[in-house]
């Protein structure tokens, strides 16, 4: 076997294909429909980046400059927090469009996310979402497809393949050249994607992710060369080889993924928000409800307290007892809140995992899951923003406690609703609003966004090896 | 006659082609065995949730006293059940809300929140009906006809059959017309199975069957065209998978592009910041501030205004409704924008077949963003129920009765607000 001769091949089966106008019409619509995607897309996320930004910076600067005020209504006044787009959701955006942008946090609750793209946009049936990621996953393939299905039948039907075997190229040779001439054409249509991944890194994204990114790519058009090259060797005829392919297509693109999806919900359903919320109830009424001091939950708190400070009453403490009220019942409130979050998130991420396994059955699948942890927009990365949320949330809101708790006096609390004068006393400073921590939702590092990358990846490369395995062990047995 | 059976004995022993026809049964049986599956799932959901609800608001309805502490802690559920045909076009219901709890507070904060599904699988789409027959049937379609010509040209057998043909192109026609309409009873049937499990109305499968063929017909036409070139099997299939990749996937996601960019909406976080803002201001305001606007809007209510205590109740609820008011121009334009929005993305569609049957099975199966628009609607006009329901107790000072509770309205009951008015 010599390198001359495979490259050799290739050069023909390329010098070939470019002389066919067809050919050429579909590569350069597709390069044109690449490079539009994929520049349409990056230039959306990276508004949206900065618009987000934006509002978070507003968000905070608002918070801070509230008057003076109770400290309790700052916890109802709230705060707002927006998930930034990661700079690599250029390339990929995907959940970013279903799930909501913004989050209110306040006292007592844990919201969702609001203002889902996808509640806002035209309904066109499916594929209306285009994104470059989604043409590389979905669409390329059909190109190489047609591109490719021929490469061996071709030197059959021309009656060629026997003069070329018998002057001692070998099976392998041949399907090595023709397996490179593929590939190479594969390889140019990344271009787009590796500017965009340029424009990331360049906009701060992280180098490894990216370039993790177009190797994942580069490795999942490769597995596409070579299930075209084996059936290109192993089926005799051009329409029939055709055929199969697009067959393939039909089932790894478009079906199996969304079986994957409807296994993944019949197989692990997950009671809806509102569900957990309810069942929630129960468990909230037994902390207590936190604006009422006098409830009988605080009886223990009460004593304990009065024990620490050696005071009778209440109004002795040094401390405000609704404020302490307030502060336990919050922690108390947010432990059982968080463990039914956690709890939900465990399931959605199995569900997600699940649906993740039909990479074994798809590469289509196996590289959507990559792509979307390398790009920081899968499901681990949307729950990092809900559990960061939620820090801040809590965070605040213990803030604002701890004020009231250390610099309200209880007796100038208790008297709050006697007149506008002794409602004016429990204003607290606005200097104290400063609890506020600043948000910038970033994705998880590079390294742990690589390792979710794994399995996907994993699932990736034993499709290139079997199919790389079986065109040899084709290759080997070819005859005219 | 004779024909017709002499076409039927050809396409039975054409293994390709009842490959095709396989996938398709296949295909359309198992999407609406999981269509099936997911709106029982969902009616199942909501009636666990209507008892959990109407149990939650017993318990709660015992702990407060006060008008303002009930209407403060009771949450009311708000529904759009699946109606008998959403099985076959699931559409908005997995990322559009279908199910929205709600309390007596300010509208705005929390109309916007979805309790929606996992976001990983709502981005990946639901595998229903509507996708194999918009999606999926057209490429079965191109896969049967691309060479129905071409197959015979590279046999050497078309001249041959053409010339003995009664009427030129006849034998073709047949060849198509058998197919078109194999595919479309492939199709068709366990729609028709699926409809009769769920009880969907005759008319509505009537309806489906014919936006099926219909679309199927188009896609017909298409090969009809391309079949004219006289190119071979494999480039009459390339042009023809060219044109679904256009027809399907390029043209309705330049039309969502373009309707997009024509039709700009309100950014939802202006929406929040300004509500919140109108609510929270109003504490650190004179009162009159807050009634003087509520009673533009109620002015039933104007010979209880006064407000002496540094917190009323009233007060406080005439601000929750006052934060709507000031951030309903806003709201307004969201909306319209939405119904714009899709208003010219219905229009648009006609140059996408794939995204018009889409749209056609949708509006049946009442799963659109219109029917979700008008689910949103509802959810509005029930918040205004419960408004009318405890002004009047927060405004004349009432005592919590039972008797009273008891005429509390809830969602989907008393005929006020039917929980499905899809068509």
């Amino acid at each position: 076997m010599t390198m001359n001769r495979i490259l050799a091949i290739a050069r023909e089966e390329i010098r070939l294909r470019l002389r066919s106008r067809l050919a050429l019409y579909t590569l350069l619509i597709f390069a044109v429909l690449l490079t539009a995607t994929s520049i349409a897309t990056a230039l959306r996320m990276s508004e949206e980046h900065r618009e987000r930004s934006e509002q978070q910076a507003l968000a905070e600067e608002t918070f801070l400059s509230q008057p003076d005020r109770h400290p309790h209504r700052m916890v109802h006044y709230g705060h707002y927090v927006f998930r930034a787009s990661p700079p690599l959701a250029m390339i990929d955006p995907c959940v970013d469009a279903v799930t909501g942008q913004s989050m209110f946090l306040e006292g007592h609750r844990q919201n969702t996310a609001m203002f889902a793209d996808a509640r806002a946009s035209a309904d066109l049936g499916g594929f209306e979402g285009l994104t470059a990621a989604l043409v590389y996953q979905l669409f390329v393939p059909l190109l190489l497809i047609a591109l490719g299905h021929g490469l061996i039948i071709r030197e059959r039907e021309e009656n060629t393949l026997a003069p070329l075997l018998a002057q001692g190229v070998t099976g392998i040779e041949l399907y090595a050249g023709k397996w490179i001439a593929l590939a190479g054409v594969a390889l140019v249509l990344l271009l787009p994607l590796a500017l965009v991944s340029a424009a990331a890194v360049a906009a701060g994204g992280s180098m490894p992710a990216s370039a993790g990114i177009i190797g994942l790519y580069a490795l999942y058009l490769l597995v596409w060369c070579g299930l075209i090259l084996l059936v290109s060797a192993l089926v005799r005829l051009r329409a029939p080889s055709l055929g199969v392919l697009v067959l393939l297509w039909l089932g790894t693109a478009l079906i199996v993924p969304r079986m994957a999806v409807e296994s993944a919900s019949a197989v692990l359903p997950i009671p809806g928000k509102l569900t957990t919320d309810l069942r929630m109830q129960e468990e909230l009424r037994e902390v207590g409800d936190g604006h009422n001091a006098a409830a009988p939950q605080y009886r223990q708190l009460r004593a304990n307290l009065l024990a620490q400070y050696e005071v009778e009453r209440v109004e002795d403490l040094p401390v405000n007892f609704r404020g302490v009220v307030a502060e336990s019942a919050e922690a108390d409130l947010t432990e059982v809140m968080n463990k039914h979050a956690e709890e939900r998130m465990a399931l959605e991420a199995r569900q997600a995992r699940f649906a993740e396994t039909f990479g074994w059955l798809s590469p289509v699948v196996a590289v959507a899951a990559g792509s979307r942890a390398l790009s920081g927009t899968d499901l681990a990365t949307h729950h990092r923003f809900l559990r960061e949320a939620e820090e801040v949330r809590f965070d605040f809101v213990q803030g604002l406690n701890r004020v009231h708790v250390e610099q309200l006096a209880y007796s100038v609390d208790m008297n709050r609703s006697i007149d506008a004068e002794s409602e004016r006393r429990t204003r607290m400073s606005a200097e104290n609003w400063n609890v506020l921590d600043e948000f910038s939702f970033r994705p998880a590092a590079a390294g742990e966004r690589l390792a979710r990358a794994g399995a996907p990846l994993a699932m990736l490369f034993a499709w290139f090896g079997l199919l790389t395995a079986g065109g040899v062990h084709a290759a080997r047995k070819m005859r005219p | 006659m004779t024909g017709l059976i002499r076409e039927i004995r050809f396409l039975s022993s054409d293994r390709a082609a009842l490959l095709w026809l396989g996938i398709a049964v296949l295909v359309a049986a198992l999407s609406v065995v999981m269509g099936l599956r997911e709106t029982a799932s969902q009616r199942a959901v909501l009636s666990e949730l209507i008892e959990f609800d109407r149990a939650e608001r017993a318990v709660v309805g015992e702990l407060y006293r006060d008008w303002g502490d009930a209407a403060y802690y009771t949450f009311h559920l708000t529904y759009d059940s699946p109606s008998d045909f959403a099985f076959a076009a699931l559409g908005q219901r997995d990322t559009s809300p279908w199910k929205h709890s709600i309390r007596a507070l300010a509208l705005e904060g929390q109309i916007y929140e979805t309790d929606a599904e996992n976001p990983v699988l709502a981005l990946t789409g639901r595998f229903d009906f509507a996708f194999a027959a918009n999606l999926l049937a057209p490429l079965l379609l191109i896969l049967l006809l691309h060479d129905l010509r071409s197959r015979e040209r590279t046999a050497g057998r078309f001249e041959l059959l053409s010339a003995t043909a009664a009427v030129r192109g006849s034998p073709w026609f047949a060849r198509a017309v058998l197919r078109v309409g194999a595919l479309t009873l492939c199709l068709i049937a366990p729609l028709w199975v699926g409809g009769l499990l769920a009880g969907t109305g005759a008319s509505d499968l009537a309806l489906a069957s014919l936006i099926v063929a219909l679309h199927l017909g188009f896609w017909w036409g298409v090969c009809a065209i391309a079949d004219r070139f006289g190119w071979s099997s494999p480039v009459n299939l390339t042009v023809l998978i060219g044109a679904w990749l256009a027809l399907a996937v390029i043209v309705p996601a330049a039309i969502k592009l373009s309707v997009e960019a024509a039709v700009p909406l309100p950014d939802g976080g202006d929406i929040l910041l300004t509500q919140r803002e109108a609510v929270n201001d109003a504490w650190d305001l004179p009162k009159s501030e807050t009634m003087e606007p509520f009673i533009e809007r109620h002015p039933e209510w104007a010979d209880y205004t006064e407000v002496s205590q540094p917190f009323e109740w009233k007060w406080y609820y005439a601000f929750q409704q006052v934060g709507d008011q000031t951030v309903e121009p806003l709201s307004d334009a969201y909306r319209e924008g939405r119904i714009e929005r899709d208003r010219l993305a219905g229009t648009l569609a006609w140059l996408s077949p794939p995204a018009l049957a889409e749209r056609a099975l949708q509006a049946i199966a009442g799963t659109g963003m219109a029917a979700s628009l008008a689910y949103e609607q509802r959810v509005r006009d029930f918040h205004a129920e419960l408004r009318a329901y405890y002004y009047p107790r927060l405004f004349r000072d009432e005592t919590v009765s039972d008797a009273s509770l008891a005429q509390r309205p809830e969602f989907g009951v008393d005929g006020a607000l039917p929980p499905h008015p899809h068509r």
